[in-house]
């Protein structure tokens, strides 16, 4: 292969198109990471299971589709009921007794994500399934030179939306100042009325109803099958951990990261522009390992 | 009496700091403990407020058992904090700093007293600005007014004026006094300062390797006391 081969030249309208397509891949990322960072960033959880909170979102939105006949877009709150109630029970049955000892609650997780992997293939088998979305979203959005699929656009304004909606429960309401509050001192919470407890259980199954949203919207993206969670969960930890954990820096680093993929893949290809990411991250977390916005004293 | 421990003893892990530790505060009373650095009396109000690993014994707050009251449990039962270090959240503004006192509150009230913001009026100015940007003096002034948000029956004062300047001490000191004089809060008081402790409290008991070694009435604390165990 020679460098010509390799290396793509300029041109305008492709690369603007590229950079749309980063828009799209940073709200895919992002709405992948964002249940994640609530977990990551109030209790210092490392769920491995995410990826597969995100699959239980997508098989929950078939299985509604399928053998119910709701409605798609009906899926996508439903399903951050389902997953978020389930992530409820595992805080409650699981995680609730690893507090304060993270290698366990790491191993734990793993463990979750490997019977929720294997209880799925033998439910529904290993197959991969297909969502019915409205035919609206299922076309190509044409304006002049730039293409894009509907369902993309369709899934950059729910993430923005699901970004208000965490932003507005944190700083608007009293579950989220509570919330902050355990972020920020877990022992100082409590000495004023706070059932950590309480908030960790639903931070949990808030964060888990967002994998499970992401899952459904997925779902009409691309195929499903048991093993799914994994293509979404390492892009989301790159996100939560080199965001900080708070949901203004996964924000910024999904939006740095779709556009410097994308780009990357623009004047290459996907394999290389995925290579360079990564050790693009690694240097970043070397001289920041507290990751994109936090202060280095407020690192966990 | 409005606060009492029976034969407490207290653990970190699997280590007992306090040992069989009695003592009872008046309601209105102010009751300082005394002791050279390390002898457990930061241990002993963390216990107080459950902010140790397991503890024995009987704790009880306002005449009910809350021995196995959780942390939260007992802020809410009426024990208000105002830990060593001042413990306020710097990423939250002043007035978010004060409102977290208020989920203690059994009426609910998610509204700033305005016995915080009389008691003190930098803080009513500046209900926006970042608490980690107040400095040292402010921010005990903060962590006062948090936990009279609280509503509280009694209040735990761990070293109020640790590493505070001298001009403010006295400022602090003041506002302690009125809160036991005019507020009729009960206080449990750790403090270096034996002259603070002379002019704030009822009684005193001095510790030392996590046991109380003598307790009275304050006029009791004579300078051979002091000398004996509290001079360094």
């Amino acid at each position: 292969m020679s460098v010509h081969d390799f290396w793509t030249p300029f041109a305008l309208e492709p690369f603007i198109n590229a950079l749309i397509i980063g828009l799209s891949l940073a709200s895919i990322w992002l709405v992948a990471a964002l249940g994640l960072t609530i977990i990551y960033g109030t209790m210092g959880v490392i769920n491995m299971a995410h990826g597969e909170f995100i699959m239980l979102g997508a098989y929950s939105a078939w299985v509604m589709q399928f053998f119910i006949g709701i409605p798609w877009l009906l899926c996508l709150p439903l399903s951050f009921f389902i997953v978020g109630g389930f992530g409820w029970l595992v805080e409650r049955g699981l995680i609730r007794h690893l507090y304060d000892r993270p290698l366990d609650t790491l191993l734990a997780t793993w463990g979750v994500s490997l019977v929720l992997v294997q209880s799925v293939r033998l439910i529904f088998g290993g197959e991969p399934q297909y969502i019915d979305v409205p035919d609206e979203l299922s076309t190509v959005m044409n304006l002049g030179f730039i293409h894009i699929p509907w369902m993309r656009i369709f899934i950059f304004f729910v993430s923005l939306g699901l970004v208000a909606m965490t932003l507005a429960i944190l700083f608007k309401t009293n579950m989220g100042i509570q919330i902050r509050a355990v972020m920020q001192n877990k022992e100082m919470a409590a000495s004023f009325g706070i059932n950590s407890k309480r908030v960790y259980g639903l931070a949990f199954a808030f964060g888990a109803g967002l994998a499970g949203i992401s899952g459904a919207m997925f779902s009409g993206l691309k195929t499903i099958f048991p093993d799914m969670g994994l293509g979404y969960v390492v892009e989301a930890f790159l996100v939560v951990v080199t965001g900080g954990g708070e949901v203004l820096g996964s924000l910024a680093t999904a939006g740095i990261m779709g556009e410097l993929f994308s780009v990357f893949s623009y004047f290459t290809n996907d394999t290389f522009g995925r290579f360079v990411l990564f050790v693009l991250i690694v240097i970043f977390l070397r001289f920041r390992p507290q990751g994109i916005f936090t202060p280095s004293m407020a690192r966990r | 009496m409005q606060l009492s421990l029976e034969d407490v003893t207290s653990y970190y892990g699997k280590t007992p700091i306090l040992q069989n530790i009695d003592l009872g505060v008046a309601e209105g009373h102010c009751l300082a403990v005394l002791g050279r650095n390390g002898v457990g009396k930061t241990t002993l109000v963390r216990t107080i407020m459950g902010l140790t690993t397991r503890m024995t014994g009987r704790l009880s707050i306002a005449g009910e058992d809350a021995t196995h009251k959780e942390t939260h449990e007992r802020s809410s039962a009426g024990v208000g904090f105002i830990p060593q270090g001042r413990g306020i959240l710097p990423k939250f503004s002043v007035r978010e700093n004060i409102l977290l006192g208020t989920f203690a509150r059994h009426d609910q009230k998610r509204a700033i007293p305005d016995m915080c913001l009389e008691l003190f009026p930098y803080l009513a100015e500046n209900l926006d600005k970042r608490a980690g940007q107040l400095s040292g003096g402010q921010q005990q002034q903060l962590s006062i007014a948090r936990a009279l948000a609280t509503d509280p029956k009694i209040l735990l004062l761990d070293e109020p004026t640790e590493g505070i300047q001298p001009n403010i001490v006295q400022e602090i000191e003041a506002t302690i006094h009125r809160l036991n004089q005019e507020v009729g809060l009960t206080l449990v008081l750790t403090e270096q300062h034996i002259k603070i402790a002379r002019e704030l409290a009822h009684e005193f008991v001095i510790m030392d390797r996590g046991r109380i070694v003598v307790q009275g009435p304050i006029a009791e604390l004579t300078d051979e006391l002091v000398e004996e165990h509290l001079t360094i």
